[in-house]
């Protein structure tokens, strides 16, 4: 037995050196079924990028920004259109009863009021008289200042003074703080009695008169009166870019409407200031995801903005990133967002919509504002790439941690046991062999003791031991060259016509070698030979 | 299999991660928003507010923290914020978590266990780094340091350089008159004549030359000038001579239209040329006009210069402390050491003396008062915050400074006081002028003054 098994060894060994079979040909079962568990993982990690490249995945980033944007500019507009809504109606009944209260107190002083300027000692007693209106329209506006300008001088005779005009201009230097018992209002042009006698201090910045030597706000809305008489205030009323009156450090944005007295004189404006800080503590973006998002309001112009023309809330200033006279060209469209652009650089991106601050009747309709939310572009795709980068990493953090525990996992439950599975079949003792825990090796060594068993059982059954066998191999290596050839054709089962046929020998010839075959294997039948031969073949020898 | 499950909890951890990306990614350094409000309105708004941007921009980034101004008000206006807040009234703002307050508006707010201890997020080093004086004004119920110093004040004279001047050229008073409360009386009559002057036509017409912002400070630093002590308790004590001395060089000068009656800044006053010179906070400086408005609307430069708070002949140099602080109060630890990292940021020398050099407040470290004050003081560009400093160099050499007193009511008496001084003040200038009609103005001043103070300390 253990003489069949050595040369089944021998056999084995045999085919180890063929190098069809040889391990320097071939690369192991075990590294293999590595390389396919990598291409697997990579095709499935190509394939993830591939769907979510094809989904938008990489983009919805900058889609679910332009949400965020678009919200804020929904709720920047509409708080806008209706403070500046809000305040335009609050000058215009400004104006209206400005106008009438004007022409009373003028008319009990015996003038009309389109002939003020020849009467300056009257000035400050008008101007008074209108104090408590205008203090009345500054509170219950909620605007940071309230303003009359006359079209006069108190004093005609000073060198300049055909832009210096008499008037009241009064601030509110809290108008964020809606409860406050005592309102910080302050005299910021006017004659300083009028402070004095109601107790309020003058600003710092204190003049008696407006310097109107370049002010839109008094000769737009006056001049628009002059040449458009039938309408209403409501149509003439006028809201100035963000400036900075002469003598003053604070920008502000002033609505102005022109006083008319019954008979169609224009005789000064009035109006309404919405403060550089009042409007950055209103329009407050929520800057909780972008730091350097602001909310602007700006006049427009051949798809341009002027960044010196313009009030910005946000705690970024943006004024000091692009220049304080930059221009902002709108530039094109990416992913619902719009580029601002200074010079060849993309410096902000946003979203921006117009906003009405006249009626479409008003001589000035024609002019376009724009309410926008930007952000500088920097800051945006930043956000959008990190969001990548992490969403990246974390794939590729998925693939390797699914290649190392496939490894392990194929190594410690797979590979191995079939490696030792492998290793016991080699083992002589099949049916001391310990269980492997893996069914199909299990179940292979049980079949190999079982066909052992039953080649054993088999060759007893036919009297044939093991040795007779082996013997059996013994004789016939003594065979000649053509006696191995009519042997091995006897055990394909021929007989002698067809050898002879097949080897082109006689039958005699045939019979000839036959006599030694048998002499020299001690048998005496070709069915023997058959039997031999099969025996041999069930324990895996092939006879050459 | 435990370890099949090890590696599935691993992967699926990993899983999680991913799918949670979307929703987490740009939020994990989200910077912590801490409300502030401050009392620097008007012009010093504008240097705040670039300092805050910068602190956002700089150290804030770093260290994650947001400073948000949520309001900017006048000290009475956040006192009344402050008080609704901890007073939890009905639409009352929450309370900020860094805001400038008096010492009674902290000590309101310390009664109620709201501001946080500020020995404790400051170490003793880092306190002995600022002006010591300044740093006790800040340590109110037990010594705890509630207050933290950010902008003091103190008092000087501010002078019309241009119509003291013209004034002097013909008058012959000096400013070396100006260095005490009597001199600066007698230079007082002497302008009012000299302005009685210019309008020969109308008689009694002169000018007031001088005013005091303060007639409670200029009160109690005068009788501490004299070695008395103007409150006595949570009461004026009027009895004292050294008080009567200090109403006697007001009340008179007032009565016979020397020194200015008005409800409101002497830089009202200064810009249409009413008054000469005026005692007032530091903080006021940026307030004064560099022209003088006449009632024709005719202007002239006006050229400020800034004195020493004058003393009484005989008296010590002795000027008030002011301004208010920041308070911290009361959240989360890590909220209060962020507060605590601003309020650093903000004192430091070089931010002390941007803030110091456009606003008029006096530097609160002694780097900032000293060294770098000398080697900076050239380059602020305001000329009256330079003269300012210089004075304020001389002062901190040569005066003492007064804490005024701390008790509940202090507000409403001064209030009283002040109020009650320009009424009886304005009462008997009336009376005196009657009088003067058929006296002489000596005289009728003596009528008039003979019971005002017994009369004016009856109504306490």
């Amino acid at each position: 037995m253990s003489n069949i098994f050595t040369r089944i060894r021998g056999v084995r060994r045999r085919l180890q050196q063929n190098p069809r079979f040889s391990d320097a040909a071939e690369m192991p079962l075990g590294q293999k079924f590595y390389l396919f568990l990598v291409v697997l993982l990579l095709t499935i990690f190509l394939g993830v990028i591939a769907i979510l490249q094809l989904t938008g995945t990489f983009t919805a980033g900058l889609a679910e920004k332009a949400r965020y944007f678009e919200n804020e500019l929904v709720h920047a507009s509409t708080r806008m259109a209706s403070q500046y809504g809000q305040i335009s109606l609050q000058t215009i009944d400004l104006a209206k009863n400005l106008s009438r209260s004007i022409e009373q107190q003028a008319l009990g002083m015996g003038i009309s009021p389109g002939h003020l300027a020849g009467h300056p000692h009257l000035l400050e007693e008008i101007i008074s008289g209108e104090c408590d209106e205008a203090l009345f329209a500054l509170q219950l506006s909620k605007s940071s200042g309230v303003f009359l300008i006359l079209d006069a001088t108190i004093n005609p005779a000073l060198e300049g003074a055909a832009h210096s005009r008499a008037g009241l201009y009064i601030k509110n230097m809290e108008p964020n703080i809606i409860s406050a018992s005592s309102p910080n209002i302050i005299i910021l042009r006017g004659f300083p009695g009028i402070g004095h006698e109601r107790l309020l201090p003058l600003h710092a910045q204190w003049r008696m008169e407006f310097d109107v030597s370049e002010a839109p706000y008094y000769h737009h809305p006056m001049e628009a009166a002059k040449e458009h008489p039938h309408l209403p205030v409501s149509r003439l009323y006028y809201w100035s870019d963000p400036v900075r009156l002469p003598g003053t450090s604070e920008e502000v944005m002033l609505c102005a409407a022109p006083l008319i007295d019954s008979k169609g004189s224009v005789f000064g404006v009035c109006g309404l200031e919405i403060s550089a800080m009042l409007f950055k503590l209103s329009h407050m973006p929520n800057n909780s995801d972008y730091r350097r998002l602001f909310g602007m309001l700006s006049p427009l112009k051949d798809d341009r903005i002027e960044l010196g023309r313009s009030f910005f809330a946000g705690g970024y200033l943006a004024k000091m990133i692009a220049g304080e006279q930059s221009v902002l060209q709108i530039a094109k469209q990416r992913h619902r967002f719009h580029t601002y652009r200074q010079g060849r650089d993309d410096i902000f991106m946003g979203l921006h919509k117009s906003i009405q601050l006249y009626p479409q009747d008003s001589v000035f309709f024609h002019q376009q504002w724009v309410v926008a939310v930007m952000v500088p572009e920097k800051d945006l795709m930043v956000s959008v790439t990190r969001l990548n980068i992490i969403r990246f990493i974390s794939l590729v953090l998925l693939v390797i941690a699914g290649v190392v525990i496939s490894f392990n996992l194929s190594n410690r439950f797979f590979l191995r046991p079939l490696s030792r599975g492998l290793a016991m079949i080699r083992a002589s003792d099949l049916e001391a062999a310990p269980r492997t825990r893996i069914p199909e090796i299990d179940n292979l060594i049980d079949y190999l003791a079982r066909r052992n068993r039953e080649l054993a059982e088999k060759a007893r059954r036919e009297n044939l031991s093991l040795e007779t066998l082996d013997r059996f191999l013994d004789r016939i290596a003594e065979l000649t060259p053509a006696e191995r050839q009519v042997f091995k054709l006897y055990g394909e089962e021929c007989t002698a016509p067809e050898i002879a046929e097949k080897l082109c020998l006689s039958i005699n010839t045939i019979k000839t070698h036959s006599k030694h075959i048998y002499m020299k294997l001690e048998i005496s039948s070709r069915k023997e030979i058959a039997l031999y031969i099969t025996l041999l073949q069930e324990i895996g020898i092939e006879i050459d | 299999m435990k370890k099949l499950l090890l590696y599935c909890s691993i992967l699926g951890m990993i899983s999680l991660l991913l799918a949670a990306v979307p929703g987490c990614a740009g939020r994990k350094a989200e910077p912590a928003i801490l409300t502030l409000w401050h009392n620097y309105g008007g012009q010093l708004k504008e240097t705040m507010d670039e300092l805050i941007d910068e602190f956002n921009e700089t150290v804030g980034t770093g260290e994650g923290i947001i400073i948000s101004v949520t309001t900017i008000s006048g000290s009475a206006s956040i006192h009344e914020k402050l008080v609704m807040a901890a007073n939890d009234e009905p639409g009352a703002s929450p309370l900020p978590d860094i805001t400038t307050a008096y010492p009674k508006t902290a000590l309101l707010l310390a009664e109620k266990e709201l501001l946080v201890d500020l020995d404790q997020l400051f170490t003793a080093e880092e306190l002995s780094r600022y002006v010591p004086q300044f740093v006790e004004e800040g340590r109110l119920e037990g010594g705890s340091l509630y207050i933290f110093p950010t902008a003091k004040s103190t008092e000087v004279l501010f002078l019309n350089r241009t119509i003291f001047d013209r004034f002097a050229r013909e008058t012959g008073a000096t400013i070396a008159d100006l260095e005490t409360f009597e001199g600066i009386a007698r230079v007082a009559v002497l302008y009012y004549d000299w302005t009685d002057r210019q309008t020969p036509a109308v008689s009694n017409d002169g000018k007031a030359f001088f005013m005091s912002d303060s007639l409670f400070n200029y009160a109690l630093v005068g009788c501490r000038q004299l070695g008395a002590d103007f409150i006595d308790g949570d009461s004026i004590a009027f009895s004292s001579p050294q008080y009567a001395r200090v109403w006697e060089s007001y009340f008179k000068p007032a009565v016979l239209g020397r020194a200015a009656i008005y409800n409101g800044y002497a830089t009202d006053l200064f810009k249409t040329g009413e008054i000469v010179c005026s005692t007032g906070s530091t903080a006021g400086v940026m307030f004064f006009s560099s022209t003088v408005t006449h009632p024709d609307n005719t202007t002239e430069p006006a050229e400020l210069a800034i004195l020493p708070y004058p003393f009484f002949e005989g008296g010590a140099k002795i000027a008030m402390q002011r301004g208010a602080g920041m308070c911290v109060t009361r959240s989360t630890r890590e909220r209060e050491r962020m507060a605590a990292v601003f309020l650093k940021w903000f004192t430091s020398p070089e931010n002390n003396l941007r803030f110091v050099s456009s606003t008029g407040y006096l530097p609160v470290t002694g780097d900032a008062f000293g060294e770098i004050m000398s080697r900076e003081i050239e380059t602020i560009p305001h000329e009256k915050i330079k003269e300012l400093l210089s004075t304020c160099r001389i002062m901190q050499k040569e005066y003492a400074f007064l804490i005024p007193p701390l008790f509940q009511g202090i507000d409403e008496l001064q209030e009283r006081y002040e109020a009650g001084f320009k009424e009886i003040a304005s009462f008997s200038r009336e009376s005196c002028r009657e009088l003067a009609l058929n006296s002489t103005l000596e005289r009728a001043y003596e009528a008039v003054a003979e019971s005002a103070l017994t009369d004016f300390s009856n109504q306490f």
